[in-house]
């Protein structure tokens, strides 16, 4: 079997070995030194080796004051990525990127100027500053003369061992071993494919209100993707895990149930039908499935489009829009969590935030902007994709409580429907609340059982019309590892979601429709 | 815009080649490129954001003892770059030998067009954010005064330009440059429903060149009128009916047909298409080529980004598949000549009908206007989409519909395209027209 050459040709490059020691010890990235608050300024640790002084962020903040804007912020980044991939039997590709920037952003009301440089000197920064503080056309304000470090951040992506500190010769190792065992698993499995992708970001933010913080954000995917074939045909299906994590996420009993996981999604599909086309009712399982609270509310009740007017969502807030048992969340305390973080892309403290609460709808998502708007606290939802971007309200971890009923119950009590268990994709029309979400493997359920597998089929609902079909919501909650992002406005950003097992009474399945009359 | 340091930056390119060959490598490829980006959002009477800057760097391909890695950066500090590469080639001799990795045959550069594809407007400087604003406001007062403007809630007009510029260099001969600018203006709208939904719509046009976009106030227009008619959409009947696909919305489905053409997912058991070159693959109204020298094109381009000289090429020619998009790794591992491993523009064998002559034909039906989530499966072929559109009753568009989705496999829905419309979708290096399909499966109620 060509994994298994593979295997044996891998295990002689040692050759790598000492290669790879100059790639742990040079300067790219250096955790430790990372939030060592002993540099000259207080709050810049790491970024000091950039050049970045009490001094440079004055001046800059006292640029983009200079036309009289209400607040402005500074957003450095440092971000190194690096992925490996492997293919018919070999990793084949090591890839590193560092994206080094920073962006100026001057608000006015609910006006924004925006600009960024990785061009990171005194003059780069000014005309970043200036580009941005044309927005305001007043008088100059202040700059604030001194920064104070935030208190109190909390540590929810706590790091054992470095990305720095992990040899390539172990990365390969696991993606080796995982690519041996999911040929290993199946006869029929033809082609594994690999990606593999550790990241560490810093990020330091200081305002022109004083405020200054750095944040050390990594994170790692890992994604397994399986072709199989039967009797001529061939069906493929893809699994990943995603976390703020060090190299110990990947346990074995993770990577066994990945292994798992991917080849019975794939083969299942085998003996997958479509189902038919139509409103009928949906059983949503465990997990995943948290992809129909992001579309269906998620998005709608984040305050950008609300203060805009814009949201399906804008005139709701106190009233009931689902069951009683109902009960939403966006948070990003999680620890370990692809959608965690400790500190906003303002710089505002993160917790929860209660979208629904015993059915009633009780808030948006706020970055600064909206927060304002409302008269509101900011509830650290102003996240960005990077340097490149200014902040908008985004979700950390969607999720929704536990409620009253069991899985089998809920499973049991529906004639004919469908129940869906894995997605690849969604997305909503904000103001009409029409939403998606794609189907890669699930059932039909016939007579209160799981029957035929089912695949590729996409469901479309609308968002505040699911909410209050949703009848059923079971006590067995389980918060997703997948590598889910979301996009908006260009910008992509690392999500969690979850749900217990739900049910929705009724909502379109787009299967294959029959010519009727 | 500062004026263009092209020295510089193909110096930089330069010298990681050098830089990446004194590290061990035994090839490399290097592009450096700088974009600068303006866009600015008008909404309801005001300014709501306006970013602008300009960003560079560098993204490297790696040989190293038969071995291959990539590394691209933001940080071209020349230390921080000789740190990075050393690194990078560092990496790759840390993985197995490959022996499909190489840079293209040198032969394959040579032959680039010599003719002028017109990509950039010379006047780019002068078109500043205050004339996006200048622009933007027009487009959103545009969309404040059709009839029955009083139901909008909202109205952001945007404006964006950009001028990218792109050095490439490889260790094997290759050296070229491009530059190209662009315009696009859009507006977006939003009404509020009688039962409480505030349906959006938009409307969009681009183009190379400034002064083309001679009729952006419509853009305005158009958003604000499309958003209206689609105050009252309800959930129709799930069956298996006539359908026109727009020309704004069928992108999305060609794309869907076109992935699974390339090399890659043919190598690696991904494609519906395998083995089905020179078959019957769509309907025979069917005729694709990839041009990648339409002048002022957004997809065109003298050299695709392995530095091949990019020429015209079949890709489906009265329905029957002609070529795939093979680039140099995939191809070494197929045996397959290289051609371009993706898409620069399309031309379409066009129809003789507008979309209103397509709805007269389809009689009735469903007229698509978007597309909302869904997806392909390029293995089988399986695809299932969400659409907003319009019913078609008596050849004419009825009311406006939404939450229902469109389902089918590529190998059956293509065959059942029955017209292709006269109408290229001008904005989109696609260069769609709308699409008529007959007895496709849509679900509703």
């Amino acid at each position: 079997m060509p994994q298994n050459e593979g295997l044996t040709r891998r295990t002689v490059i040692g050759a790598g070995a000492a290669a790879l020691a100059s790639v742990a010890a040079s300067d790219l990235f250096h955790l430790s030194s990372a939030l060592a608050d002993t540099g000259p300024t207080p709050g810049v640790g790491y970024f000091a080796r950039f050049g970045v002084t009490d001094k440079l962020l004055r001046d800059t903040l006292g640029a983009a004051m200079s036309k009289g804007g209400d607040y402005a912020d500074v957003f450095f980044q440092h971000r190194v990525t690096n992925n490996l991939s492997l293919e018919d039997g070999s990793v084949n590709r090591a890839s590193a990127n560092v994206g080094l920037g920073v962006g100026v952003r001057v608000v006015r009301g609910d006006q924004t100027g925006y600009g960024f440089t990785e061009d990171i000197t005194a003059d780069g920064l000014k005309r970043a500053a200036l580009t941005a503080a044309a927005i305001a056309q007043g008088p100059a304000k202040a700059a604030p003369t001194r920064f104070k470090v935030m208190d109190a951040k909390p540590n929810r992506y706590p790091v054992k061992v470095k990305w720095d500190d992990v040899r390539p010769q172990q990365k390969l190792a696991m993606l080796n071993s995982l690519n041996e065992r999911t040929f290993k698993a199946d006869g029929r499995v033809k082609k594994v494919n690999i990606n593999f992708m550790d990241q560490g970001s810093v990020i330091l933010i200081a305002d022109s209100n004083g405020r200054i913080v750095e944040d050390v954000q990594p994170m790692t995917t890992l994604n397994l993707s399986a072709v199989a074939e039967q009797d001529g045909r061939r069906e493929n299906n893809n699994i990943n895990r995603a976390a703020r994590a060090d190299f110990s996420f990947y346990t074995p009993a993770r990577l066994d149930h990945m292994v798992k996981d991917v080849v019975q999604k794939t083969v299942v599909l085998f003996d997958a039908v479509q189902p038919p086309a139509g409103e009928m009712p949906v059983v949503m399982a465990a997990g995943a499935a948290g992809i129909l609270l992001h579309e269906a509310i998620g998005h709608g009740m984040e305050a950008d489009f609300n203060r805009k007017n814009v949201s399906i969502f804008s005139d709701k807030i106190g009233k009931q829009v689902a069951k009683p048992f109902v009960s939403i969340v966006d948070e990003g305390t999680q620890e370990g969590a692809r959608g965690a973080i400790n500190v906003d892309d303002e710089g505002n403290a993160v917790g929860r935030t209660m979208l629904v609460e015993n059915g009633t709808l009780t808030s948006y998502l706020h970055d600064s902007i909206s927060a304002k708007h409302y008269g509101v606290k900011p509830t650290g939802n102003g996240r960005r994709q990077g340097y490149e971007h200014a902040p908008l309200p985004r979700m950390r971890s969607t999720y929704m409580l536990p409620g009253p009923h069991k899985a089998d119950e809920i499973v049991a009590s529906v004639k004919k429907g469908v129940f869906c268990e894995l997605f690849s994709n969604g997305q909503v029309n904000i103001g009409a609340g029409d939403f998606t979400f794609y189907v890669k493997n699930g059932y039909l359920i016939e007579d209160g059982k799981l029957t035929k597998p089912i695949k590729d089929v996409n469901i479309i609902g609308n968002g505040p019309n699911v909410l209050s079909l949703i009848d059923m919501v079971g006590d067995d909650l389980k918060i997703d590892e997948g590598g889910w992002t979301c996009g908006k406005d260009g910008q992509f950003v690392p999500v969690s979601q979850g749900l217990p097992t739900v049910r929705v009474s009724a909502i379109t399945v787009g299967g294959r429709a029959e010519k009727k009359g | 815009m500062a004026k263009t340091n092209e020295q510089d930056m193909l110096a930089i390119a330069s010298s990681c080649i050098e830089l990446a060959k004194a590290a061990g490598a035994k090839d490399a490829g290097a592009r450096a490129y700088r974009v600068r980006d303006v866009s600015l959002d008008y909404r309801d009477g005001s300014v709501e954001k306006i970013s602008e800057a300009t960003t560079r760097g560098v993204n490297l391909q790696l040989y190293v003892d038969g071995r291959f890695s990539t590394a691209s950066t933001s940080d071209l500090r020349p230390e921080a770059l000789k740190t990075f590469i050393g690194d990078s080639v560092a990496m790759a001799k840390a993985i197995p030998v490959d022996p499909f990795r190489a840079l293209p045959d040198p032969a394959l550069y040579k032959g680039q067009a010599s003719t002028d594809l017109q990509l950039e407007d010379p006047k780019y400087s002068a078109v500043t954010a205050d004339e996006g604003k200048r622009i933007a406001k027009a487009i959103h007062d545009a969309a404040r005064t059709v009839k029955g403007a009083e139901a909008l809630t909202s109205v952001t007009a945007s404006f964006s330009s950009n001028l990218v510029e792109n050095w490439m260099v490889t260790s094997n001969g290759f050296s070229g440059s491009n530059r190209g600018t662009s315009f696009f203006v859009s507006a977006g709208a939003s009404a509020k429903d009688a039962d409480g939904r505030r349906p959006e719509e938009y409307d969009y046009a681009g183009s190379r060149f400034y002064g083309a976009l001679t009729d952006a106030s419509a853009v305005g227009t158009r958003a604000a009128q499309k958003t209206l008619a689609r105050l009252g959409s309800k959930k129709g009947q799930t069956n298996a009916m006539n359908v026109v696909i727009d020309n704004r919305a069928v992108g999305r489905l060609v794309g869907m047909l076109l992935n699974p053409m390339t090399a890659s997912a043919l190598q690696q058991k991904r494609s519906f298409f395998e083995g089905k070159l020179g078959q019957q693959i769509v309907s025979p109204l069917m005729s694709i080529t990839d041009d990648p020298l339409v002048p002022k094109g957004f997809g065109s381009r003298k050299f695709d980004n392995e530095g091949i000289a990019a020429k015209p090429r079949a890709i489906v020619e009265n329905g029957v598949l002609k070529s795939y998009f093979v680039d140099t790794y995939y191809g070494r591992k197929l045996k397959m000549e290289p051609t371009s491993g993706g898409p620069s523009n399309l031309a379409w064998k066009l129809g003789s009908k507008s979309r209103a002559e397509l709805l007269t034909d389809t009689k009735d039906g469903l007229l698509i206007t978007s597309f909302i989530g869904g997806n392909s499966n390029g293995g089988t072929g399986d695809f299932s989409i969400g659409v907003v559109g319009f019913l078609v009753r008596n050849g004419a568009i009825a009311e406006p519909v939404a939450e229902m989705n469109l389902s089918g496999n590529h190998l059956e829905f293509w065959k059942k395209l029955v017209a292709v419309g006269n109408d290229p979708n001008p904005y989109s290096s696609m260069r769609t027209p709308s699409l008529m399909f007959e007895n496709v499966s849509v679900a509703g109620v």
